[in-house]
């Protein structure tokens, strides 16, 4: 069979072993931290989702993505407590952050590499000062308290195990979502642009347009992401929303391969799980627990790092290769067999 | 009427003047060669003809309509498509998916009809894919439509890129030094895909150094040199012009 047919099977098999391992966790996991920590993961996941499409796909990089978790984050909070319902809020929420996405999308994507980076870079800074400062909305450095649960109608989403269960259905509709685009005529727009600017615009590709369109999309997901998040913790302040945390999701990416979808979901998924890693592998030595947890950001430094010089296709390119690999074998085997 | 006409096109970069005062018109149907030695304006004519420059002074027009100064991807949708001297594939991505790319104009698809695999989705994507396919044949590579871009040799390369722009649906062609880098075996096989691309309606301009392949396949030749147009004519009466065989073929003499 040809590595392109064998890597599908493959990731349909994985995608189904993710998803039945997902539904089933709640009910043989005791351990609500856990839980928890899940929750986190599949939050970072729909942030990534669009990182992945902004950066990994198109190749333009973000260093403000933080900026639209908190954009939704604060405002469907902020519209919650004023007593409007949670799906008006979060369509609120993504609309605000997919607005501020525009905003800074119109001038900034006319500058390429470097230029992007500081003016996204920028944008992350001014609005972590927006959220310190505007005390009547966000509750300045004191954050915003009290956002209830997550709830439709008379559903409500507020214990851990439902909202568990809601951030992991938004995760696979996102991902669901995302998946149809990267195959489909605008996912290859976004490559080409990534692979030659020129030569996307020779193929008719209104490049700036694309571009715009694509940040905007990543800023909605990262509004999202934010939605969830407040009414998730409960509680958002300023200090979730900073440059470190714009840095991991771009390291998130890098480590999954750009052009990967489901790398860098597994990308998402092991930085995140970095810090916990006592709570998901009991039993470790402490010793190399409290090594890991006090180095966690200087790993994420060293991966990014080691990655760009390693490994420039990430995780995704690395199975690729494998996949790849154990076709020709497989196929070399055949007497006579032709190798394509 | 001509098909495309330049028309008194000017272009400088600081204090030189990459195209000065150059004006030709190209006939539908017709494969239009444009020559010159190294230096002599004519990427950047094809430049200012794709949108990629803009010129200083003059117009491009197109079927009767200015083009000068539009943005490639309009100048893209009315029917122009061209090529890069050096090839500006998607090397991350396969062959078919380098032409499906190509296809862009011609196809409608966006971010939320794929995401939401709208009604006409899947039948859109069928048949882009059955014509890219169809792209790849012409140029005959329909063997290669699974591998990655960036890892076939040069003289493919070329012929994707041909394939690509053909994906456009393209009502007159701008080919940059296709036979770059080809041997004789690859340059003879591109005379005669540029003679099929012809023949199924597609006007072709070409900016060209191998002579060989200049009179074997055009109708018409432009001759620039220093930025100025200095003849123009049929392959036969171009080789025998006292001024471009002083500035061009003269120079290859020299060189020989």
């Amino acid at each position: 069979m040809s590595a392109p047919g064998k890597r599908n099977i493959l990731a349909a098999v994985a995608i189904a072993i993710c998803a039945v391992a997902i539904v089933a966790l709640p009910f043989v996991v005791a351990d609500r931290y856990i839980l928890r920590i899940l929750t986190v993961v599949g939050i970072n996941v729909i942030m990534v989702a669009g990182l992945s499409l902004l950066f990994g796909y198109a190749g333009q990089i973000s260093l403000g993505q933080a900026a639209f978790y908190g954009l939704g984050a604060y405002t469907s909070g902020y519209l919650a407590k004023a007593g409007v319902p949670w799906l008006v809020a979060l369509v609120g929420g993504v609309g605000v952050a997919a607005l501020g996405g525009l905003l800074i999308a119109l001038p900034s994507l006319r500058l390429k590499g470097h230029y992007l980076a500081m003016a996204t870079l920028g944008f992350g800074e001014i609005m972590l000062f927006f959220f310190t400062e505007t005390e009547s909305i966000t509750g300045g450095s004191n954050g915003l308290r009290g956002i209830p649960p997550a709830s439709i109608g008379p559903l409500e989403f507020a214990t851990p195990v439902a909202k568990y269960f809601l951030v992991w259905a938004v995760v696979a509709i996102v991902l669901l979502l995302a998946a149809n685009v990267v195959r489909h005529r605008p996912g290859r727009a976004l490559r080409a642009i990534h692979g030659s600017e020129m030569g996307a615009q020779a193929c008719g590709i209104d490049t700036v347009r694309v571009k715009i369109q694509v940040f905007v999309i990543s800023a909605g997901l990262g509004g999202l992401a934010g939605v969830l998040y407040g009414h998730y913790v409960g509680f958002v302040s300023p200090s979730t929303f900073t440059l470190h945390y714009s840095l991991i999701l771009v390291t998130m990416v890098a480590l999954g391969g750009m052009g990967s979808l489901g790398g860098a979901v597994a990308g998402t998924v092991l930085l995140t799980l970095l810090p916990f890693i006592d709570a998901i592998i009991p039993g470790l030595p402490r010793t190399t627990v409290a090594v890991l947890q006090d180095w966690t950001n200087d790993i994420y430094g060293l991966v990014l790092i080691l990655v760009m010089l390693f490994m420039p296709r990430g995780l995704a390119g690395w199975a690729r290769s494998l996949v790849a690999r154990l076709a020709e074998r497989g196929s070399a085997r055949v007497p006579g067999g032709e190798r394509a | 009427m001509s098909m495309l006409s330049i028309k008194g096109i000017t272009k400088r970069f600081g204090g030189v003047t990459a195209v000065d005062d150059v004006s030709f018109e190209v006939f539908e149907g017709t494969i239009h060669a444009v020559i010159g030695p190294n230096g002599a304006g004519k990427s950047t004519a094809f430049n200012v003809m794709t949108g990629f420059d803009k010129p200083d002074a003059g117009t491009v027009t197109f079927e009767g309509e200015t083009i000068t100064g539009l943005k490639p991807h309009r100048i893209v949708k009315r029917g122009v498509v061209r090529t890069f001297q050096n090839t500006m594939l998607f090397d991350e991505m396969t062959a078919l998916e380098n032409v499906l790319v190509g296809m862009h104009v011609r196809t409608r698809v966006g971010f939320l009809g794929a995401a939401l695999v709208l009604p006409g989705v899947r039948a859109e994507e069928r048949l882009a894919r059955e014509e890219a396919h169809r792209m790849l044949r012409v140029v005959g590579l329909d063997e290669e439509a699974g591998a990655t871009a960036g890892d076939m040799p040069h003289g493919q390369r070329r012929l994707l890129e041909i394939a690509r722009a053909l994906g456009a649906g393209p009502k007159l062609m701008l080919l940059d030094e296709p036979a770059a880098g080809l041997n004789n075996a690859e340059t003879a096989q591109l005379a005669e895909t540029l003679r099929r691309i012809r023949d199924t309606g597609v006007t072709i301009v070409v900016v060209e150094h191998d002579m060989g392949l200049v009179m074997d396949v055009s109708d018409e030749i432009v001759v620039l040199n220093e930025g100025r147009k200095i003849a123009e004519g049929p392959p036969l009466l171009i080789q025998k012009d006292p001024a471009v065989i002083e500035a061009y073929l003269g120079e290859e003499a020299l060189d020989a």
